[in-house]
């Protein structure tokens, strides 16, 4: 469970910089190209830690 | 979706434009939003404090180090965190004013100061501004020069805001400086409106003393803020106690008087020190914002009956408008009165003006991406193209 901690850090974090996505293009949330794949990648490193905490709590 | 049962969600920054004249340049980096997450517990910053003992000696994480950048971004000697300008306002006064003394501030100045100076059983007595409503340092030279006739000494301060709360208009900083100067009267520099948005330094200012606001211009929680000064009145405004307990002897050597010991001890000052990076590289873009700053006012001011109560080209991003000819003629037969106008813009995803207020009020298009401050100038005309005010 060494890396849980880790991973939920991880996954706060990726949701942290959605978050400010979300503030930066309020009120209409309509990404550019560059903030869409800056979405994509955050949402990416979420799922990512959240599948890896997964997986570590079936340890 | 509710914290602890019965507190909301706040996202009003998330689903909203927030144009509130105080909020704009407080609002969290990603940064600062982690590292409130990792370090939210009350004395986090304390794991590894070591000798001496207190918090702008840490090294690990990295606060000592904050403090000398801190120093060295705003021109000056020492810096200190501080649980808001308010707080700075008080450690100087404390430290430099004996009661009974005078101190200048600005007849623009913000009410804190009035209170830390009446905290110091001190008086003030306020600067005039001009018919521009600037504050200029011949002002400054004229209201010491009174105050030492009435009083047989001068002030024992001069505390003057570069950018007011009310008008965010520019004052006469280095004017003010030269003028307190030559009556040995150190200036306190009150950057709560540039600090962390706009380039300082302080000693180029010919300021004695540079206080920031963390929560208002450095994208920090509140409370936060900083306290700078130079070697001249380091020792003085960050005295350490010399106090003994009479039973028990003890004494807490290295402990500041002013700063009531450690000041910023959790998830404050770790968010400070984690938009810093941003706060450092974004002060080089304030001619951009002020940019947007006027394009949004010119806009409002090409809608007939509107004037621009700030000094006008804005020097800021704050600023004060009068839509009495205009916004408010609507109110006065609309069913909601004063707050149609706080509805439709809100209606179009703006929140922050005063609701209610259709005569004079304040917004701020701090941190705006271009996109935002054309929706937000095109929604202003929008409504008054809506109710024929165009």
């Amino acid at each position: 469970m060494d890396d849980a901690v880790d991973y939920v850090f991880e996954a706060l974090f990726a949701l942290s910089d959605l978050r400010v996505l979300l503030r930066e293009t309020a009120p209409l949330h309509k990404f550019n190209e560059q903030q869409l794949s800056q979405a994509r990648e955050a949402l990416a490193r979420a799922k990512n830690a959240l599948e890896e905490l997964d997986e570590e709590l079936q340890k | 979706m509710k914290i602890a049962g019965n507190i909301p969600i706040r996202e009003v920054e998330e689903r909203y434009i927030n144009i509130q004249p105080i909020q704009a340049a407080g609002r969290l980096t990603a940064e600062a939003m982690k590292a409130l997450i990792v370090y939210g517990d009350g004395y986090s910053t304390c794991d590894q404090c070591r000798k001496p003992f207190r918090l702008d000696k840490i090294t690990k994480p990295p606060i000592a180090e904050f403090h000398n950048d801190l120093a060295r971004f705003l021109g000056m000697d020492e810096a200190r965190v501080t649980p808001g300008a308010r707080r700075a306002f008080q450690a100087v006064c404390l430290a430099l004013v004996n009661k009974g003394d005078t101190v200048l501030v600005s007849a623009l100045g913000h009410y804190t100061e009035f209170l830390a100076v009446e905290n110091a059983r001190a008086t003030v007595r306020e600067v005039p501004a001009n018919e521009a409503n600037i504050i200029m340092g011949d002002a400054v030279a004229q209201k010491i020069e009174e105050v030492t006739r009435e009083n047989g000494h001068p002030p024992a301060l001069v505390m003057l805001d570069h950018f007011d709360y009310s008008l965010a208009n520019e004052h006469d900083i280095v004017g003010a400086a030269k003028a307190a100067h030559q009556y040995d009267v150190p200036l306190l520099y009150n950057g709560a409106y540039t600090v962390g948005i706009k380039p300082v330094n302080g000693k180029a200012l010919g300021a004695d003393f540079v206080v920031g606001s963390g929560h208002k211009s450095m994208a920090s929680p509140a409370p936060s803020g900083v306290l700078a000064t130079t070697s001249e009145y380091a020792d003085t405004v960050f005295s350490t106690t010399q106090m003994i307990g009479d039973l028990t002897g003890r004494q807490f050597g290295v402990k500041e008087v002013q700063m009531l010991g450690c000041t910023l001890m959790g998830g404050n000052i770790l968010a400070m020190m984690a938009s810093f990076p941003t706060v450092k590289r974004r002060v080089k873009e304030w001619d951009e914002y002020v940019t947007k700053s006027n394009h949004v006012v010119d806009t409002l001011l090409g809608i007939k009956g509107n004037t621009c109560v700030s000094e006008y080209p804005r020097k800021h991003t704050l600023s004060k408008v009068d839509t009495t000819g205009s916004f408010d003629t609507v109110a006065r037969t609309h069913k909601r009165r004063g707050f149609f106008f706080s509805d439709e813009l809100k209606q179009r995803g703006i929140v922050g003006a005063f609701a209610g207020a259709t005569r004079a009020w304040k917004f701020n298009t701090y941190g705006l991406s271009w996109d935002q401050t054309r929706y937000v100038a095109d929604a202003f005309q929008e409504i008054a193209g809506k109710y024929g005010l165009l």
